[in-house]
């Protein structure tokens, strides 16, 4: 028989918790004591929101921008990870030797180097190469100089720093489709043989037998590894500042070199990505108990 | 006609092929485009995109998070006398020579000092502002040092990593401990804690930072060190970009410009009530 957990507070939970709060405390103290700060939190709301006194209207300021360009990448790079990586996980269960060993190798590179070297080395390498083959920084200039471009700017932020924001996307996805390509293999494997050996016996090629039968089944099991793994692409954006691009950690950056508030401004930026990610995982808890009725 | 396992793997194959040959096909088009001068790549696309890396006095956020300082005043001046739009794109300071190499931007500006390593990579114009490096310490761990004092395997340093401070500190003061960051808010901030003696940095941060916190910093030695100037970074390889970037400067040097600019963002304090400081 089970045992029901107890759900009120006891004495000795309130000990514990007495015990933490005085723990905490004392490093508070012993912190305050020695860093010799002058915390400035006030000046915090003022990057997140500015009031504008000549248009009489908020404007998002440094820290806020910055949150909605990190969602932007997100968004896009997790889209473009999962149909690559659904694409990975069927070419890793292909009866094909070639595709086999092709989607084996990108999988085991892309796993087994730090996404730190990753970015770097296709910033420097392939991104110009993309960029400058497919003419993409005359074409979004073009388009910053038009008069409305209202939707062009809510999908992507200033147009003219398109081309860098398309190279993070895209280099994060990459990344990002080695991990959820495992995922989708291990959700197909587990499909019992039974399934595709009726799906063929009933004259169902191979694209409708993945179509119909495989792949709803398996992407369905792997929600909950899949929703981790978008959380974490949430938290691996914050690398690509490294190679410049606007989001929320490089208008951190911007914000402590401009006003050297570095504690209020970066404990901020935590609890921005807190709010978001935290958010992200209860929507996804809904959406999984949805998904298991 | 059906679709066979032979014909996907064959149509994957000759996908894949023509992917790997279109990277050389673009590193053609852009070895020719190399050949011709920045100048002139600048003029066809009518606008000129600077790298910067934000650094106060020389480019900040101001309260309303746009981009003020020294180098967007110099910016502007060198896009409208080429008649052309200015862009400005904000690049992380460990990374910035390998963009510009790379050609994410044309030129920076962005109070880069002159360096015969930086030099092998990316060449410079003449020198557009001359800001010397001064030292920055905590007053009470360096009380009645002198400057031969500091060489010492006890003292530490701080410094921003890359930037030329931390270059300078290893040249002067070679038996100290240096530790480095990325972030010259992070080094002052060691100087304040105590974890380090001294930062070095350019004027007139040390001067700023001094006067924020006159109980803990001060500016011990007068004296400023590799005055050698900054000057405009571009790629080799491009006279034309030389012979026009010098001569900018030069004029701008002569009719008064630069000097009064310089004046303002790094002698004054008008500005100061645009940002947070």
């Amino acid at each position: 028989m089970r045992h029901q957990k107890r759900q009120r507070l006891h004495w000795l939970d309130y000990l514990i918790l007495a015990v933490v709060a005085v723990f905490i405390a004392v490093i508070w103290f012993r912190i305050s004591g020695s860093l010799n700060y002058k915390w400035q939190w006030d000046r915090i709301p003022n990057y997140l929101l500015r009031w504008d006194e000549d248009d009489q209207r908020w404007y998002t300021n440094l820290l806020l921008q910055g949150l909605i360009n990190t969602l932007r990448i997100a968004i896009y790079s997790s889209i473009l990870a999962l149909i690559l990586g659904t694409i990975l996980g069927i070419a890793r269960t292909a009866n094909n030797l070639a595709i086999r060993m092709l989607a084996r190798t990108y999988l085991e590179v892309l796993r087994n180097i730090p996404p730190v070297v990753v970015v770097f080395i296709f910033f420097f390498f392939l991104s110009e190469q993309l960029i400058a083959a497919l003419n993409m920084e005359a074409w979004a200039r073009d388009i910053s100089r038009q008069d409305d471009i209202a939707v062009w700017e809510f999908f992507f932020g200033d147009m003219r720093r398109f081309p860098s924001l398309i190279s993070g996307v895209i280099v994060l996805a990459l990344f990002e489709s080695a991990f959820v390509g495992e995922i989708v293999r291990a959700g197909i494997q587990s499909i019992g043989r039974g399934q595709r050996e009726a799906a063929r016996s009933i004259g169902m090629s191979w694209t409708d037998e993945m179509r119909f039968i495989v792949l709803p089944q398996a992407l369905r099991k792997v929600l909950p590894p899949l929703s981790n793994q978008f959380i974490s692409l949430v938290k691996d954006s914050s690398i690509i500042s490294l190679i410049s691009v606007q989001e929320l950690t490089y208008k951190t950056v911007e914000l402590v070199a401009s006003t050297r508030m570095i504690f209020e401004a970066w404990i901020t930026t935590a609890c921005l990505y807190f709010i978001l990610c935290f958010g992200l995982s209860l929507l996804f808890r809904r959406l999984e108990t949805n998904a298991r009725q | 006609m059906k679709l066979t396992r032979r014909m996907m793997s064959a149509a994957m194959g000759i996908a894949l092929a023509t992917s790997l040959a279109l990277p050389a096909v673009a590193q053609d088009a852009r070895a020719d485009l190399s050949k011709t001068s920045v100048i002139e790549q600048i003029k066809e696309a009518g606008v000129i995109k600077i790298g910067l890396s934000l650094f106060t006095p020389w480019s900040m956020r101001d309260k309303k998070g746009e981009l003020i300082g020294f180098e967007l005043d110099v910016g502007r001046k060198l896009a409208a006398d080429m008649g052309v739009e200015v862009e400005f794109v904000p690049t992380a300071w460990d990374g910035i020579i390998p963009a510009l190499v790379s050609g994410k931007f044309d030129v920076i500006i962005s109070g880069m000092s002159v360096t015969p390593a930086r030099n092998l990579t990316v060449n410079f114009s003449d020198p557009y502002a001359y800001s010397g490096l001064t030292i920055l310490a905590n007053t009470a761990m360096t009380a009645g040092m002198s400057i031969e004092d500091y060489n010492k395997p006890e003292i530490t340093f701080a410094a921003r990593r890359g930037a030329t401070p931390a270059t300078v500190i290893a040249q002067l003061f070679p038996e100290a401990n240096l530790l480095l960051f990325d972030e010259d808010g992070a080094a002052t901030q060691e100087v304040l804690n105590g974890n380090a003696h001294a930062t070095m940095a350019a004027d007139p941060t040390p001067s700023a930072e001094a006067r924020k916190n006159p109980e803990t910093l001060s500016v011990p030695f007068s004296e400023t060190f590799l005055a050698t100037g900054e000057s405009f970074a571009y790629r080799k390889g491009d006279p034309d970009a030389s012979n026009f970037f010098n001569n900018w400067i030069s004029i701008n040097w002569k009719n008064g410009y630069l000097k009064e600019r310089s004046d303002y963002w790094f002698k004054g304090t008008v500005w100061a009530n645009q940002v947070d400081q």
